[in-house]
């Protein structure tokens, strides 16, 4: 399983999946192939959940207040 | 001739003296605004503050009039901050205002009011406007006081709710004179950034003074001009100001507005446990329709390709019999045909019934048939007829004439 680049990311792949495996056009092979890669994806999203911590970063405001007195309204 | 001096002189002389009288270089005058004007070119505002005993003149020019947070208005009571001193051309006194805020609940509410108003004939709270909050944001730009009660609020939330969320925060002052510009400079800091996928702008609860700053005009705009989503949370529910209306979603109060911005990680875990289940019966139900279509499939044929060899065999096997018997049958009528024959013929030359005939068989005395030619005299013999033997002993052996032989030919 590729790791996905977000949790989002993770959990669309994970709808997109079940998707796959309901069409009723996908081969037995591959079936078995996306519930690997499915359940793989549900583990990643669990610790991925688990393991969150909130991060907080500042910026700096000041460069756009400058540019921003000089507009008029 | 008396002295005179001239008005530009006189004018001169007034302004010199007013401006050493020292509270008249810092002032807060409170009256009604009348006679209100601004200036189509130059942007300067023009008008008259009254009370009911008296008027003045009242000049705010446009570098400090675009500062304002609210739009005047004839018959608003403001408070000016600035100084007075006599415009020397016209002679009249006024005052040159730097800074205006509307006086009292009345003045705050027709400001409140008429920018509302305004913005809204601008079409700046358009529900068409208004942009749906991305349902998982990875990160939230938030424009509030860094030592403020909201921004702790907003943290408590995210953490317990969605701590996969990035805080992106514009630390910014949300009370007094620099406020309105520190907030519009957060907004658009953050949303010149491009990390964040929704902009908060929140402070906790205060007076209504506290919170005017939110009523700011240029706060508003900088809000609708974001490309990211807006969402307001200031002070409690029943707070209303000009940037809730402008904002494309309104929360009561900052943790509301953390509620309202990220999903709830227990209802995402649910989801998934969902997703899971489906996957798994959807694997399983697979598998079973796999399994079905196989025996579906396979089965029949098999019994019927079974069937049809089986009854192709038996075919072969009656075939085979047919034949086999066919061939026996007619083996058996043949060898029958050829034992009659040989049962006549065999009947024919039984020796016994030419004995009937008269005909006797000679022996000796062992039974072993003898030739009459063979016998010598004296010798013991048993002459067979059809019903009688006869013991003998042969008393001579002659010679037969040949015609007597001949004639017993002629006679069989």
């Amino acid at each position: 399983m590729k790791t996905p680049k977000s949790f989002e990311e993770g959990l669309q792949r994970l709808q997109d999946l079940l998707a796959q495996m309901q069409s009723e056009e996908t081969p037995l092979a591959k079936s078995v192939k996306l519930y690997a890669e499915a359940a793989d994806l549900i583990c990643y999203c669990n610790e991925t959940l688990a393991q969150a911590k909130l991060q907080v970063e500042e910026i700096d405001a000041k460069l756009a207040f400058a540019s921003g007195a000089e507009e008029s309204i | 001739m008396a002295d005179y001096i001239s008005v530009t002189a006189l004018n001169a002389l007034a302004k010199q003296v007013l401006a050493q009288c020292e509270p008249l270089s810092a002032l807060i005058v409170c009256g009604e605004v009348s006679n209100f004007t601004r200036h189509y070119k130059s942007g300067h505002l023009y008008f008259t503050l009254k009370d009911d005993n008296a008027a003045v003149k009242c000049v705010m020019f446009r570098d400090k009039a675009r500062l304002l947070s609210f739009e005047p208005q004839n018959g608003m009571l403001v408070l000016a901050y600035g100084h007075a001193t006599l415009y020397e051309r016209d002679g009249t006194f006024q005052l040159y205002a730097e800074y205006l805020r509307p006086f009292g609940a009345g003045a705050a509410q027709m400001a409140f009011d008429a920018l509302k108003k305004k913005l809204q004939s601008e079409g700046l709270f358009d529900p068409a406007h208004k942009r749906p909050l991305p349902p998982m944001p990875q990160c939230i730009g938030v424009v509030t006081s860094k030592t403020g009660a909201a921004l702790q609020d907003v943290r408590n939330v995210m953490e317990r709710r969605w701590p996969l969320v990035r805080l992106l925060l514009a630390p910014v002052s949300v009370q007094g004179f620099a406020a309105e510009q520190s907030i519009v400079a957060g907004i658009r800091a953050l949303d010149a950034d491009g990390r964040p996928d929704v902009i908060l702008v929140t402070r906790g609860g205060g007076s209504k003074e506290d919170l005017w700053v939110f009523n700011s005009e240029r706060i508003a705009r900088a809000a609708y001009a974001c490309k990211k989503p807006v969402v307001s949370a200031v002070g409690h529910e029943i707070d209303y100001t000009i940037l809730d209306y402008v904002a494309d979603l309104r929360a009561p109060t900052p943790s509301a507005a953390a509620e309202m911005c990220v999903p709830d990680q227990a209802r995402v875990q649910q989801e998934i446990f969902i997703l899971h289940e489906n996957i798994q019966k959807n694997m399983q139900s697979r598998c079973q329709v796999w399994y079905n279509e196989l025996k579906r499939l396979s089965a029949p044929e098999l019994t019927r390709r079974q069937h049809d060899r089986q009854l192709h065999c038996e075919e072969r096997v009656r075939s085979l019999a047919d034949t086999l018997q066919q061939a026996a049958r007619q083996k058996f009528t043949h060898t029958g045909g050829q034992m009659q024959a040989a049962i006549a013929l065999a009947a024919s030359l039984n020796p016994y019934a030419v004995l009937a005939r008269g005909y006797a068989m000679v022996t000796d005395a062992d039974g072993a048939l003898c030739t009459v030619e063979d016998l010598y005299a004296g010798q013991p013999v048993r002459i067979e007829g059809s019903a009688m033997t006869a013991l003998c002993t042969v008393n001579t052996m002659e010679q037969n004439s040949r015609s007597n032989i001949d004639e017993n030919a002629k006679e069989l």
